[in-house]
C-alpha cells in the first residue's frame, strides 16, 4: 500500500506537468484543428531560453516570466511566418502536421547550434523530500502541483469568463460562423498561440527541474505522451486535456512502481490506443474535431 | 572508394523504405510516422534468424544461423505482420493525423520493450556480430559493401517494379481514388478498408526488408539505432521527392537523406561541434516547409507520371495480361 501511495504521489506531480502541458496543446489543437509536432520543441525552447536566463544571474521566477513572454513571441512569430500561410490556402490537417515537422526540424537544430547537444544540468535546491500525508514529496514537487493548480484555475477563468475566452470558444467551436459574428480571428488565434508559449514555459521548467537535465530531445521525447493525454481526454477539449493527463500521469507513474521502468510510457500508449479502440473521440468528446 | 559505396549503398535501402512509404502516404494517403519502427522489426528479425546463439553474458531470442535469404524474408514477414497488428488497432475511425499519433504510440511501445527485454534482443545492447552474407570472414569492408550492393539495387529494382505495377493496376486506381475521397469510394461499392490493409502491410513489408539489408551490412542493430526521430527523415523525403510518384520516393531518398544528410557531413561545422551535424537537419526543415508550400506535389510530381504511364507500353508476350483502357487510364485523368 505504501508503495501504491508514493506512486500516486508521483503521478500528482507528473499529471500537473503533463497537464499544462495538455492544456496549451489543446487550446491551440482547438482554434487551428491541426496536431503541431513541433510542441515539444517549444518545450525545449523555453526551458533552455529560462536556463540562459538563470545562468546570467537573474532568479528562476523572473527568468520563467521572460522566457514565457519569449517562447510565446516565438509561437507567434512561427504562427505568421509558416502555419497562417498554410491555414490560408485551407490545406489538409495532414499538411499541417508535416509542416509542424519541417518547424520541428529547423527549431530543434537551431537549438543544437546555439545550446550544443551536451546535456545542461538544470537544477535548485528547495530541500528534501517529505513526509505529506500518505505522500513522499519534496517542497519543488508541492509547487509544483500548486502553481499547475493555480495556472489551470486561470486558465479556466480566462476562457469562461472573458470576452477573449468566449471569442476563443467561438472560434474552436466554429471558424467560420465565428467570422461571420464579427470575431477577428487571425487575432484570436494569434493570442492562443502567444498564450500557448506562454503555458508552456511552466511544464518545460517543472519537467526539467523534476529530471535536473536538459538537451535539445528534452521537450521531444515528451512530445507523444502529452499528445497521448490530449487524445485520451478528448481532442480539441481543454477540460478533457487535464482529465487525459491525469489518468495518464497516475497510471505511468503507479504502474511504474510495480513494473520495469522501461515500460513506464508504454502504459500511457497502451492506454491511449485501448481507449480509443472503445471511445474513439476520447473520454469527452468535441464534435467535427477527429473525423 | 569506400565513401562513395557507403553513400550508395544506404541511399539504396534509404529507398527501399521510401518505396514502401510512398505506396502508403503517396498512393492511399495513410500517414505512417513510424516507418522506422518496421524497419527496425525487419533489422532485428533477420539478425536473430542468421546470427548463432547468443555468446556469454548476451540473450537473444532465434539464433538458428540460417540463410540469409531465410533472413531476409523472415524480416519482410515479420513487419508486415507488425503493421497488420498495428492497422488492426488503429482501424480507422479517426482522422488520419490523430491516427498518426497512435501509430506512434505503437512504436514507442516497441521501442521500449525492445529496450527493456534482455532477452528479446538483449535489449539497450543489441545484437551484434551478425555474419556477412557472402564472402566469409576474410573478405574486407569495402568488397562486402560492393558486393552487397548487387542485392539491394536488386530488391530497390523490384520495389520500383512493383510500385510501378500498382500504379498503373485498377488497385493503384482505387488507391488514390480512396487518397482523394473515401466516400466517394464507398458509395461505388469498393472496399476502402480492404485496399488500405493491403498497401499497409505491403509498405511495412518494404520498410522490413530495407531493415535486413541495413542489418546485413552494418551487422549489428540496438535500440540507439531507431529512435523515433528517424521516421520523419524518410517521410521528409519522400514528400520533397514527390508523393505518389514511385520514382519521387527514390529520388528523395538519395537527394534529402543521402545528398543533404551525408554529403553536407563534409562541411564545416558552426557553433558547437555537434556529433549529428548541426544545420543539416534545419535545412531538411527548411526544404520540406518549402516544398509543402510552393511545390506540395514535390520535386517529381505524380501528374509526370499521368503523361508517362498513358502511352501503350510493350511488354513481352508472357507478361502482357490485359489491354490497358485507352480513354480513362485513371481517377484523375477524368477531371482534366
Amino acid at each position: 500500500m505504501h508503495t501504491f501511495f508514493l506512486g500516486i504521489g508521483f503521478g500528482l506531480v507528473t499529471s500537473a506537468i503533463l497537464a499544462l502541458a495538455a492544456v496549451a496543446v489543446s487550446l491551440q489543437l482547438s482554434v487551428t484543428n491541426f496536431i503541431n509536432f513541433a510542441y515539444g520543441d517549444y518545450l525545449t525552447l523555453a526551458a533552455y531560453l529560462a536556463w540562459s536566463f538563470t545562468r546570467a544571474g537573474i532568479p528562476l521566477w523572473l527568468a520563467i516570466v521572460f522566457s514565457g513572454v519569449l517562447t510565446g513571441a516565438i509561437a507567434v512569430i512561427i504562427h505568421i511566418l509558416v502555419f497562417r500561410r498554410f491555414m490560408r490556402r485551407s490545406v489538409r490537417p495532414v499538411t499541417l502536421l508535416i509542416a509542424g515537422l519541417g518547424v520541428s526540424f529547423i527549431v530543434q537544430d537551431a537549438m543544437v547550434i546555439i545550446w550544443g547537444t551536451e546535456p545542461q544540468r538544470f537544477t535548485t535546491t528547495l530541500g528534501s523530500a517529505r513526509q505529506v500525508g500518505p505522500f513522499l514529496l519534496t517542497p519543488g514537487d508541492m509547487i509544483i502541483i500548486l502553481t499547475g493548480a493555480i495556472l489551470l484555475l486561470g486558465l479556466h477563468m480566462l476562457l469562461a469568463y472573458t470576452k477573449f475566452g468566449k471569442a476563443l470558444r467561438a472560434t474552436s467551436n466554429n471558424l467560420d460562423l465565428a467570422q461571420a459574428s464579427g470575431i477577428n480571428v487571425e487575432r484570436v488565434t494569434s493570442i492562443t498561440w502567444f498564450l500557448v508559449g506562454v503555458l508552456t514555459v511552466a511544464p518545460a521548467v517543472a519537467l526539467v527541474l523534476e529530471s535536473g537535465t536538459l538537451d535539445p530531445t528534452t521537450g521531444f521525447d515528451e512530445l507523444f505522451v502529452i499528445f497521448g493525454a490530449v487524445i485520451l481526454g478528448g481532442v480539441g477539449r481543454p477540460y478533457g486535456a487535464m482529465l487525459g493527463a491525469l489518468v495518464v500521469g497516475l497510471s505511468t507513474e503507479v504502474a511504474g512502481m510495480y513494473l520495469n521502468a522501461g515500460y513506464k510510457s508504454s502504459i500511457a500508449f497502451a492506454l491511449v490506443i485501448i481507449l480509443l479502440m472503445f471511445r474513439p473521440s476520447g473520454l469527452l468528446s468535441a464534435a467535427g474535431k477527429t473525423s | 572508394m569506400y565513401f562513395i559505396l557507403d553513400l550508395l549503398l544506404l541511399g539504396c535501402i534509404n529507398a527501399i523504405m521510401a518505396a514502401g512509404v510512398n505506396l502508403q502516404y503517396g498512393y492511399n494517403g495513410l500517414l505512417n510516422v513510424a516507418n522506422y519502427t518496421f524497419t527496425a522489426i525487419g533489422a532485428y528479425v533477420a539478425g536473430v534468424l542468421t546470427l548463432g546463439k547468443a555468446p556469454q553474458g548476451t540473450s537473444w531470442i532465434g539464433g538458428w544461423s540460417l540463410p540469409w535469404y531465410v533472413g531476409l524474408l523472415g524480416a519482410g514477414v515479420a513487419a508486415s505482420l507488425a503493421g497488420l497488428i498495428v492497422f488492426l488497432f488503429s482501424i480507422r475511425r479517426l482522422r488520419s493525423d490523430y491516427l498518426a499519433i497512435v501509430t506512434v504510440a505503437a512504436a514507442y511501445i516497441f521501442y521500449n520493450w525492445a529496450t527493456a527485454d534482455q532477452g528479446l534482443f538483449d535489449g539497450g545492447n543489441g545484437i551484434f556480430g551478425v555474419p556477412y552474407i557472402f564472402g566469409g570472414s576474410t573478405i574486407t569492408t569495402n568488397e562486402y559493401a560492393a558486393l552487397l550492393l548487387i542485392p539491394t539495387g536488386a530488391i530497390l529494382a523490384i520495389c520500383v517494379w512493383l510500385s510501378r505495377r500498382i500504379f498503373r493496376s485498377p488497385f493503384g486506381r482505387l488507391l488514390r481514388a480512396v487518397r482523394e475521397d473515401e466516400v466517394v469510394v464507398k458509395a461505388f461499392g469498393r472496399k476502402v478498408w480492404h485496399s488500405q490493409l493491403k498497401i499497409y502491410t505491403l509498405g511495412c513489408f518494404m520498410s522490413g526488408l530495407a531493415g535486413a539489408m541495413f542489418v546485413f551490412y552494418i551487422t549489428a542493430w540496438s535500440p540507439s539505432a531507431f529512435l523515433p526521430g528517424e521516421s520523419f527523415f524518410i517521410l521528409a523525403a519522400v514528400i520533397i521527392g514527390g508523393t505518389g510518384n514511385y520514382w519521387g520516393g527514390v529520388l528523395g531518398a538519395f537527394v534529402v537523406v543521402e545528398g543533404l544528410n551525408e554529403l553536407t557531413r563534409y562541411l564545416p561545422n558552426f557553433g558547437y561541434p555537434a556529433d549529428f551535424g548541426a544545420g543539416r537537419v534545419m535545412l531538411i526543415g527548411v526544404g520540406l516547409l518549402l516544398v509543402l508550400r510552393y511545390r506540395p506535389e514535390g520535386l517529381f510530381p505524380e501528374r509526370w507520371l499521368h503523361w508517362y504511364e498513358r502511352r501503350p507500353v510493350t511488354l513481352p508476350v508472357t507478361l502482357r495480361r490485359r489491354p490497358l483502357p485507352t480513354a480513362v487510364t485513371d481517377a484523375e485523368g477524368a477531371n482534366r
